[in-house]
């Protein structure tokens, strides 16, 4: 396998505000992600620009690249389409850096966008329609994490108050970032306190529903150089793993690990060259959609062993000036999940770290990084390392 | 002869006590104790199907000729219910099934129509399953009176019981009725009713019986019957001309009166503690009345023990602490549920042998056995390299969640009423993930030990789709 590393770079970024934003709709949040990416890389869009992958998880325009053709009204290009769950941002950029890793074309734009809130539900919507099988027994998001929280709490003796730990972490995080969705600081009794969702995960132990979007260019290091000089990063990888929309029914699942992500991080690290990624990389975005989810994140990403995932927050390594910081821009915990932005806006904020220009808390030294996802009942583990070039 | 094979019972967890209905509704009541509660997800059809499981345990479901369900609360107006229930017992697919209902008598009536089949040597055995979830109209004495439940008799030649004789009385007597557009029982002149349908219908059938037969009360040592109250039944002695204790508890304190099976239901409790040679008499009332009795044999005393019957299923219940909570289970029921596709149907006709008589498959290159059968092993991939296995019904909690988003039935949660949700290892190291019922969702734990439950899922797209779900091993 060649492999893709440092043949793809990230010139252009771009993010909107994320949160409940009613006033706008997805249409506007697009446009927003989409120039500010193409003004940061120098790059004109219906000029420059080849083509398109935008994530979109809930249908909002048809199921097509119109979900980007209309809003940006570019038409005439190649648009795909990505969705796969909540990696679909992670996944766009993916294929995205493929096509210029290929040299089948120059320069690309991967972006996401999704619209919850104008669908009016408490929890991902319709998630209890969208399956047709009439026997399944369906489980909301919190819950399926939940399952894994209640057999951390048996096998390792992990309590309410660990996972509280992940919330204060990444809620003071975004407390400091202006693009967060909660930007407010919270206390471990707060954390524990609150309402149920599903238990044992209560009200801050869950991201929220937020709108959003997100958006890069991806060019060759060669032409990323005439457009922006030396203000680009590159990939170093790009691992995914997709696993079963049903771990419950599969008699090897532990609920202690998701085979996704070490899939996943074992294919991104292998691609990168790392052997010990504490030593190699500085620092990491994961998909904290659960605080249960983080923690056992730490240990599949192979930061800490099994079980010790839990004392590895405890002890600071994970704080913004901790050994290996986690989520310095707050997660998803802060900034929400729109499904099909979140895995985008991950690359944009590791960009923007390695390149030192972090629009919330600037890791120290921050030259590599990695960003994470994790899909659907531990469905599908998506890793992207992003480093200096 | 023609008789009695095996028996089996089936009450629901559910009980609310009748302080708490008439605290609800302002009627006094009519007898303390408690009434069964069929749960939100339990029907005639459902309560049928556990019956016959209980039956059934420890005989093969293959040698069964013919399965006949006798309700008046069918799930469907036009749907055999009986055909559904033998694909959930895992019948055999040549057999005949029959639904017997509109009169509270047809359970008898299904007896009857079992033993005639067996006599006539067209079948060897048939399983009479009989339910209802009894419906009442709010805030009246009958949410008092009724009470939900099913028995099931396997009937057959030479079993636990002989079946003496069989009389039967028709009687076009308004008697209550529901019409095809009333939600409720309506309620014919009950003291008429009581004197003229059923006073004289059980007198003509059980007299009529003896004569048949030649008995007398003295050889009587228990008699199973129907009546519509609680005050019926305590002048019955002098009206029937027996002794009290000859009457078969008729489970007013912790069932309530649980209408077409409730004659057999008070059947099934006496054969659970008849010795060999007792003859029991056994009477319904509906548009008529169906009078029979049964000897016991020696073999009475090798199922003992052996059946869940009525006193297990008794003992074993959870409290409602509400009126409320009992009209919640309500609420749940009528969720109106999401129009959906044609896949629905489309998909639990398919994969029927997974989803009603729950078969896995083990795969022959990994040994893996996993749920529902596929054509690729969860474990290993290896294509098309299994063989279907039925699963095993009992298991244990391997992790769970109280998910207050989703709640029962798959509904939108209330974020009071958790949906209570479990992955579960069944003993033959199968994985379920199943919704559990019955239960305090504060109980649940890991390592719970938890049985199967056949169950109403939803009625998405209009269509009342069953499966199962799990609950703690009832005692």
């Amino acid at each position: 396998m060649g492999g893709i590393k440092d043949k793809v770079a990230i010139m252009g970024t771009g993010v909107t505000k994320f949160g409940e934003i009613w006033e706008k709709d997805a249409e506007d949040l697009l446009v927003e992600a989409t120039y500010e990416a193409c003004k940061e890389a120098n790059v004109d869009l219906k000029k420059d620009i080849e083509a398109i992958w935008c994530g979109t998880f809930y249908d909002f325009s048809g199921v097509a690249g119109t979900n980007f053709s209309d809003p940006l009204k570019l038409f005439g290009k190649p648009v795909t389409r990505v969705e796969n769950y909540c990696a679909t941002g992670m996944d766009a950029v993916r294929n995205a850096a493929y096509a210029v890793a290929s040299g089948a074309y120059d320069i690309v734009l991967a972006c996401g966008v999704e619209k919850i809130l104008d669908q009016g539900s408490r929890g991902l919507p319709g998630i209890e329609t969208m399956f047709p099988d009439p026997t399944l027994t369906m489980a909301s998001a919190p819950a399926m994490f939940a399952m894994a929280a209640n057999r951390a709490f048996k096998e390792w003796g992990w309590t309410k108050e660990d996972l509280a730990r992940v919330a204060v972490k990444n809620h003071y995080n975004g407390a400091r970032h202006p693009k967060a969705h909660f930007r407010r600081e919270i206390t471990i009794d707060k954390a524990m306190n609150a309402p149920i969702i599903a238990y044992p995960l209560g009200l801050f132990d869950c991201c929220a529903m937020s709108d959003g979007s997100a958006a890069v260019v991806l060019t060759r290091p060669e032409i990323a150089r005439e457009y922006v000089g030396d203000e680009y990063a590159t990939i170093k990888a790009s691992g995914m793993a997709v696993e079963t929309l049903f771990p419950w029914l599969r008699p090897t699942e532990t609920f202690l690990s998701f085979p996704a992500n070490v899939k996943a991080a074992e294919a991104a690290y292998k691609e990168a060259g790392i052997k010990d990624p504490r030593k190699e990389i500085d620092f990491g975005i994961v998909h904290d959609c659960f605080t249960i989810t983080e923690l056992i994140n730490y240990q599949d990403m192979k930061l800490c062993k099994a079980g010790e995932g839990a004392s590895l927050i405890k002890e600071g390594v994970t704080a913004i000036d901790g050994d290996f910081p986690i989520n310095p821009d707050g997660g998803l915990k802060c900034f929400g999940h729109p499904i099909g932005a979140t895995g985008c806006r991950m690359i944009v904020e590791l960009t923007r770290q390695v390149l030192g220009k972090a629009e919330g808390l600037q890791v120290k030294d921050a030259e590599t990084g990695f960003a994470h996802n994790l899909g659907g009942p531990f469905a599908v583990g998506a890793v992207t390392i992003v480093g200096r070039p | 002869m023609v008789g009695i094979l095996s028996y089996g019972a089936y009450i629901p967890t559910w009980r609310l006590s009748r302080d708490e209905i008439a605290r609800a509704s302002g009627i006094p009541i009519v007898m303390p104790g408690e009434r069964a509660v069929a749960a939100w997800d339990e029907d005639s059809l459902t309560m049928a199907t556990e019956a016959g499981f209980d039956c059934l345990n420890g005989i093969d479901p293959k040698e069964i000729d013919g399965l006949f369900f006798a309700t008046t609360t069918s799930p469907f107006k036009e749907k055999q219910s009986s055909s559904l229930i033998a694909s959930a017992l895992d019948l055999r697919k040549d057999i005949l099934t029959s639904d017997f209902t509109n009169s509270l008598r047809a359970g008898t009536i299904a007896v009857k129509a079992a033993m005639d089949a067996v006599e006539a040597k067209t079948a060897r055995k048939i399983l009479v399953v009989s339910a209802d979830r009894r419906v009442a109209t709010p805030a009246s004495i009958y949410e008092q009176i009724f009470g939900d439940g099913a028995a099931a008799l396997l009937v057959g030649e030479d079993g636990i019981a002989e079946i003496e004789g069989f009389y039967t009385v028709r009687d076009a007597i308004p008697g209550p009725w529901r019409r095809d557009v009333d939600d409720y029982p309506k309620e014919f002149a009950p003291k008429l009713d009581l004197k003229y349908g059923f006073m004289k219908n059980l007198s003509e059938a059980i007299s009529g019986l003896m004569k048949k037969c030649n008995l007398t009360p003295k050889d009587i040592s228990k008699i199973a019957f129907y009546a519509p109250d609680p005050r019926t039944y305590l002048r019955s002695p002098q009206l029937l001309g027996v002794e009290m204790e000859k009457i078969q508890d008729p489970l007013f304190l912790n069932v309530g009166i649980t209408g077409t099976p409730h004659c057999l239901l008070l059947l099934v409790s006496a054969l659970e503690t008849a010795k060999p040679n007792e003859r029991i008499l056994c009477a319904s009332y509906g548009d008529g009345s169906d009078a029979f009795t049964v000897k016991t044999t020696d073999k009475i005393e090798e199922i003992k023990g052996k059946r869940k019957g009525v006193s297990a299923n008794v003992k074993s219940s959870r409290t409602l602490p509400t009126y409320e909570k009992y009209a919640d289970f309500r609420r749940v029921r009528e969720t109106v549920w999401p129009k959906w596709s044609k896949v629905a149907h489309v998909m639990y006709w398919r994969d029927e042998k997974s989803i009603l008589p729950l078969y896995g498959m083990k795969c022959k290159n990994c040994g893996t056995l996993s749920y529902p059968i596929g054509r690729c092993c969860v474990v290993c991939g290896a294509k098309d390299n299994h063989e279907e296995v039925k699963l095993a019904r009992r298991g244990k909690i391997f992790t769970y969640t109280l998910d207050y988003l989703i709640g029962p039935g798959n509904t939108e949660g209330d974020g009071v009423n958790p949906g209570v949700r479990a992955v579960i290892d069944l003993e033959d190291g199968c994985r379920m993930f199943l919704e559990i019922v019955d239960c305090e969702p504060k109980d649940i734990q890991i390592d719970t030990p938890v049985e199967l439950t056949f169950r109403l899922l939803n009625e998405k797209s209009d269509f009342k789709h069953y499966g199962w779900r799990a609950r703690p091993v009832r005692a």
